[in-house]
């Protein structure tokens, strides 16, 4: 079954992250493609992500498909334009890529080619209407299409944004531009998360909840102050900090496989996407903690 | 006003080392509240120039520096200075330095200042970017706030995921312009209207360079 079948089957869902290496050196990057196969439903090719050059997310996407997994190709609008997206939409197609993530893509300023022009010649709720009418056998111009795509689209959400509001109001319009489901900024507290779900709810689109793994207390303190959108607890801090540094990172895939089992239990949202950042070789132990495996 | 800021004065020199004479225009618009092109700046121009062993043969503050005519019929007094000099150096932005190499064909023209951006001033020479020129106005749509310009990324349709408590991911400096739109659009009780309106992929082919204008209506034979 293809994610979206599995997706709109009801099972709760995981997907995972790779993240292509800066270099053609893939060794390692196999490695993890290796570890969560048959593990996971879907895997995120990251797009040059926080805006540091690496190998494209279109030819990892294809890699992934050849080791067998199915890939979420990544696609932000930061270095493209609306000819280059499309064209390498349709690229994507032709090569078996189903799934596209629509997003907007951190700013260069935040990457390691400062001086690069950021293109942003479309944004988010615009890639998924040209992601649309691209299934619908029309390119952004209305012109025809010789063979039209069949992408799943989908789009991200922060449901802890400070102010709330102005996200929310995104996260409509991009239901309205097509997306069919949303991975979300890593949360960690359920209960304010149950609340963004009560207004998710109201739409026709399945929600999995993102997470990232919590070394230390220290990278809790860091996330909260240095990372938008996200908002650790002092009640998980102290877990950490009790836990002392050798047990902290086993104390934090406790806390994340404690969270996805409460989603799955209780049935808050339709999966979880799960960003290991490095430490894809972990993903299968969180899923049996949670009692996914 | 558009915002200049002086170049570094040693690369300015080491541009203009093989003239001698030298002519300063600067302008009473932009470049005088930018700090960059007024008369205080030519007179601190001709000092130093002349510290560097040059020579200064007339400096002129114009009107409208980008005002091409103008500028020509007001240099026209300047005449003798100007046939003295073999480089001309102006004090004000791109535009006004492109006047000078329109009306002196013959001579070197420099550029004292880069041009930075369309700005308001909202202290003393304290300036702010509030419109790109980008050609086709958004302004009625957005609560009269230009995200083109005040969102690093030109976002149309709302915030990215880099906001954080209200400021932008490039720079805790810089407030979210998406969220400065909706506070205002809230105020302004349209809220509905921004949650209801998807604005399209901007057509870019309104701001395609070189751009021209011509405003005036011909006159019928």
């Amino acid at each position: 079954m293809s994610f979206k079948e599995i997706l709109n089957s009801g099972k709760f869902v995981v997907t995972a992250e790779v993240g292509p290496p800066k270099g053609t050196d893939i060794k390692e990057m196999l490695h993890h493609m290796e570890i969560l196969k048959g593990k996971v439903d879907a895997v995120n090719v990251t797009d040059n992500q926080s805006a540091v050059m690496r190998i494209c997310s279109m030819a990892v996407s294809k890699t992934a498909i050849d080791k067998g997994l199915e890939p979420i190709f990544q696609m932000t609008c930061r270095d493209r334009n609306r000819i280059g997206l499309q064209s390498d939409l349709l690229g994507a197609s032709i090569l078996g890529i189903k799934n596209v993530l629509c997003m907007t893509g951190d700013h260069v300023s935040a990457g390691d080619h400062k001086g690069a022009k950021p293109v942003y010649d479309v944004e988010s709720v615009q890639l998924l209407k040209i992601v649309d009418g691209l299934n619908n056998g029309k390119d952004m111009s209305g012109n025809e299409l010789k063979g039209s795509t069949g992408f799943f689209q989908g789009a991200v959400v922060t449901p802890e944004a400070n102010p709330i509001e102005p996200q929310l109001i995104k996260f409509e319009k991009k239901v309205r531009a097509g997306a069919k489901f949303f991975q979300t900024q890593a949360i960690y507290d359920i209960e304010k998360f149950k609340e963004f779900m009560k207004h998710a709810r109201k739409f026709p689109v399945k929600i999995l909840a993102g997470f990232v793994v919590l070394k230390s207390a220290g990278m809790a303190n860091f996330l909260n102050n240095n990372v938008p959108g996200i908002r650790v607890p002092q009640v998980l801090i102290d877990e950490l900090k009790a836990a002392g540094k050798e047990k902290a990172l086993d104390t934090g895939m406790n806390i994340t496989a404690r969270h996805i089992k409460q989603l799955k239990d209780e049935k808050i949202c339709d999966g979880v996407h799960i960003m290991a950042i490095g430490m894809e070789d972990k993903v299968p132990l969180i899923m049996e903690r949670a009692g996914l495996l | 006003m558009i915002i200049t800021k002086k170049r570094d004065f040693k690369e300015l020199m080491e541009n203009v080392k093989n003239y001698r004479n030298f002519f300063l225009i600067g302008c009473s618009e932009c470049a005088t509240l930018c700090g960059t092109g007024g008369e205080p700046e030519l007179k601190a121009m001709k000092e130093a120039l002349e510290a560097e062993g040059k020579s200064v043969t007339g400096t002129f503050v114009a009107k409208t520096g980008c005002q091409v005519l103008g500028t020509k019929v007001e240099l026209k007094p300047f005449k003798e200075a100007l046939d003295k000099t073999d480089c001309i150096i102006v004090m004000s932005c791109g535009a006004g330095t492109q006047t000078a190499v329109d009306l002196y064909e013959d001579k070197a023209v420099f550029a004292s200042n880069d041009s930075l951006f369309l700005g308001n001033m909202t202290r003393l020479q304290f300036f702010d970017e509030r419109c790109s020129l980008c050609g086709k106005c958004i302004l009625d749509k957005t609560g009269g706030i230009c995200p083109i310009t005040a969102c690093p990324k030109g976002l149309l349709n709302g915030p990215c995921g880099g906001c954080k408590d209200g400021h932008c991911e490039i720079s805790p400096d810089i407030k979210c312009a998406w969220v400065r739109i909706y506070e205002r659009m809230k105020k302004l009780d349209k809220l509905q209207e921004l949650c209801e309106v998807t604005l399209e992929a901007k057509d870019w082919s309104a701001s395609q360079k070189p751009r021209t204008l011509v405003a005036r209506e011909e006159k019928k034979k």
